[in-house]
């Protein structure tokens, strides 16, 4: 048993607004250079139309704090320019708003647009982010926090990204019902001790802190 | 886009599979869906399971009956654990990484009980019921997912993270993806999947569940028991290109293969068969040739191709581990799964398709070397996987 499996994690809560997601990343050696979500502050009420998807809040979501992320980054002492990084998409529920609606419409007859197709799966939106963002590293999904950041672990420790966009998505429609909010977190991970493409940035980077801590 | 993969690296251990456990249209176990693929006898035929009225397509691959996909999850871990001849105390100590779409229960769930139709609670309750070490790992990136899997166990395995993972996914054929698959005129409207052909027109969906234990060589030898195969090497990357269509160039794909082979520490020249994505859609299969072109260079040209969804259909999450159990158990018959449903060659897929035996092409020889097992899913995502016998 491995100190990885053996980190006392308890990321199985599915709201996301108690995560201190740099220490969680801490704990398995990786380290948050940039942070994003969704919402921020009680000035983000209308989630941005995400083209091409619709009747779910599942992809917007995830690409608005996916999206904050990145420009966090892009904008801040780091290099715009990614080097190979991976897109891993964590989610208790998946897109639980989408499968309902689905679920709704077969069972009532109703007709399903040609959209919920590609949708079906969490997979859309990591491509979304990764065909606007030049993301080449693998494409990853998993179910929940905990899963995300071990995956992205495991890319970086073997080389299969320099960098890994991890994006927590969980729906009001999901956990707890009325009175939560859709909640989407996002984090560009390295790994903690080597990261040759950005030893610029070694040591604090306090911009980033209130963000990451969502 | 870089075609470099010497970033990839693995962990020094020898990586095997110890047992395998299998359910298909064809029935339980391995036997059956081998007799299929290596005939070529594809398994389509009317959906009964449900409604399908108001579909433009009403056919996919399907085990009689309405198995329940918890249930036959904890058979083919069983099965697999049962075949690498695992103890109850090795069990408990082995997680379980799980391939699913989702809890199938979630979407009719009442609100204030959805939170309990998790996909983790979903694969902890596979683990709990079958023996295995609590927690689970639960992967749902589409098609890609049983790979991702697969992948990530190999690493932990490889790393000594771990003596074995048991790798299992599921997917039965059921109203909603079925439902979305036709509204996004996804599905085969000949009721026939042709991998690489002229003609092809689209998919069909297939129940697949299947279980792999994933140990280490030196585990697997302590305990006498004698692997089904070697997992040589594993890669996957991005496309960066699209929402939902592949590359054209299949770059991402290319560089999936790279790193598989580069892990594997061969070249191209020692893949001997290729069990492709091969979904039968028109982008699909010719990005996916352009890939192995790109990877394989004047290998791909020569090397036995065949998609064996042409026989069992499409497995969603679990139809990268379900054509891995094809892989590895052709591999140890040494007969090749024929490319089925095709009807003529299709000069963007330039590729030496498997056909049925007497047929002109038909391999003139068991599969020599190691195999390659291809996964393609939206978002971009790509992966391979390397296996050879033992």
């Amino acid at each position: 048993m491995s100190p990885l499996d053996l980190a006392p994690l308890n990321l199985s809560r599915l709201d996301l607004s108690h995560l201190d997601l740099p220490r969680e990343a801490a704990d398995l050696g990786l380290r948050v250079l940039a942070a994003g979500r969704w919402p921020e502050s009680v000035a983000d009420v209308a989630l941005p139309v995400l083209p091409g998807f619709t009747g779910s809040s599942f992809s917007p979501l995830a690409a608005a704090a996916a999206g904050r992320c990145l420009d966090a980054y892009a904008y801040g002492p780091g290099s715009a320019e990614l080097p190979v990084t991976a897109v891993v998409v964590a989610s208790a529920l998946g897109d639980v708003a989408g499968a309902v609606r689905v679920a709704e419409a077969v069972d009532g007859g109703g007709r399903l647009g040609p959209l919920l197709f590609f949708q079906a799966v969490p997979n859309a939106v990591a491509g979304h982010l990764a065909a606007r963002r030049g993301l080449t590293g693998p494409v990853v999904c998993v179910g929940g926090a905990r899963s995300g950041f071990e995956v992205a672990e495991v890319l970086l420790a073997d080389g299969d990204a320099e960098l890994a966009l991890l994006v927590l998505v969980e729906q009001a429609a999901g956990p707890g019902g009325a009175g939560r909010v859709d909640r989407a977190a996002a984090v560009l991970l390295a790994p903690q001790e080597h990261c040759p493409t950005h030893r610029q940035l070694e040591g604090a980077r306090p911009w980033v802190t209130p963000r990451a801590r969502l | 886009m870089t075609d470099t993969v010497l970033t990839a690296r693995r962990g020094p251990r020898s990586v095997v599979v110890g047992g395998m456990g299998v359910l298909s249209a064809f029935g339980r176990g391995v036997g059956p869906l081998l007799g299929a693929a290596v005939a070529g006898r594809s398994g389509f035929g009317p959906v009964e399971r449900f409604e399908v009225a108001g579909r433009r397509v009403d056919r996919a691959a399907l085990h009689p009956g309405e198995p329940l996909l918890e249930r036959e999850l904890d058979r083919v871990v069983d099965e697999a654990c049962g075949s690498a001849g695992l103890s109850a105390a090795q069990r408990a100590g082995c997680p379980l990484y799980l391939a699913v779409h989702g809890d199938p229960a979630l979407a009719r769930a009442a609100p204030v009980w959805r939170p309990g139709h998790a996909v983790g609670a979903f694969a902890a309750g596979v683990a709990r019921r079958t023996g295995l070490a609590g927690g689970g790992r639960a992967y749902t990136s589409g098609c890609t997912a049983s790979a991702d899997a697969v992948a990530d166990a190999a690493s932990a395995v490889a790393r000594g993270r771990v003596e074995r993972v048991v790798v299992a996914a599921g997917y039965l054929v059921e109203p909603d993806q079925f439902a979305v698959f036709d509204a996004g005129g996804a599905l085969a409207r000949d009721g026939r999947v042709r991998p690489f052909s002229a003609g092809r027109s689209g998919l069909l969906l297939g129940d697949g569940v299947a279980a792999l234990v994933v140990e280490s060589a030196d585990a697997a030898r302590a305990r006498g028991a004698d692997p089904l195969a070697v997992l040589a090497g594993w890669g996957r990357a991005g496309d960066a290109h699209h929402v939902c269509r592949p590359r054209p160039d299949g770059a991402g794909l290319a560089r999936a293969i790279g790193a598989a082979l580069l892990r594997g520490g061969v070249g191209p020249e020692r893949v001997g068969y290729v069990n492709a994505h091969g979904a039968g859609s028109v982008l699909g299969d010719a990005a996916e040739a352009a890939a192995l072109h790109r990877a394989l260079g004047p290998v791909a040209a020569r090397v036995p191709v065949s998609s064996s969804k042409s026989v069992h259909g499409q497995a969603l999450e679990a139809g990268a581990l379900l054509e891995l159990v094809v892989t590895v158990a052709a591999l140890r018959a040494g007969r090749l799964p024929v490319n089925a449903g095709l009807l003529g060659p299709d000069p963007d897929c330039p590729l030496s398709l498997v056909r049925a035996s007497g047929e002109p092409g038909a391999p003139a020889g068991p599969p020599v070397g190691l195999a390659l097992s291809l996964s393609t899913a939206f978002g971009g995502a790509n992966a391979a996987l390397l296996v050879g016998l033992p």
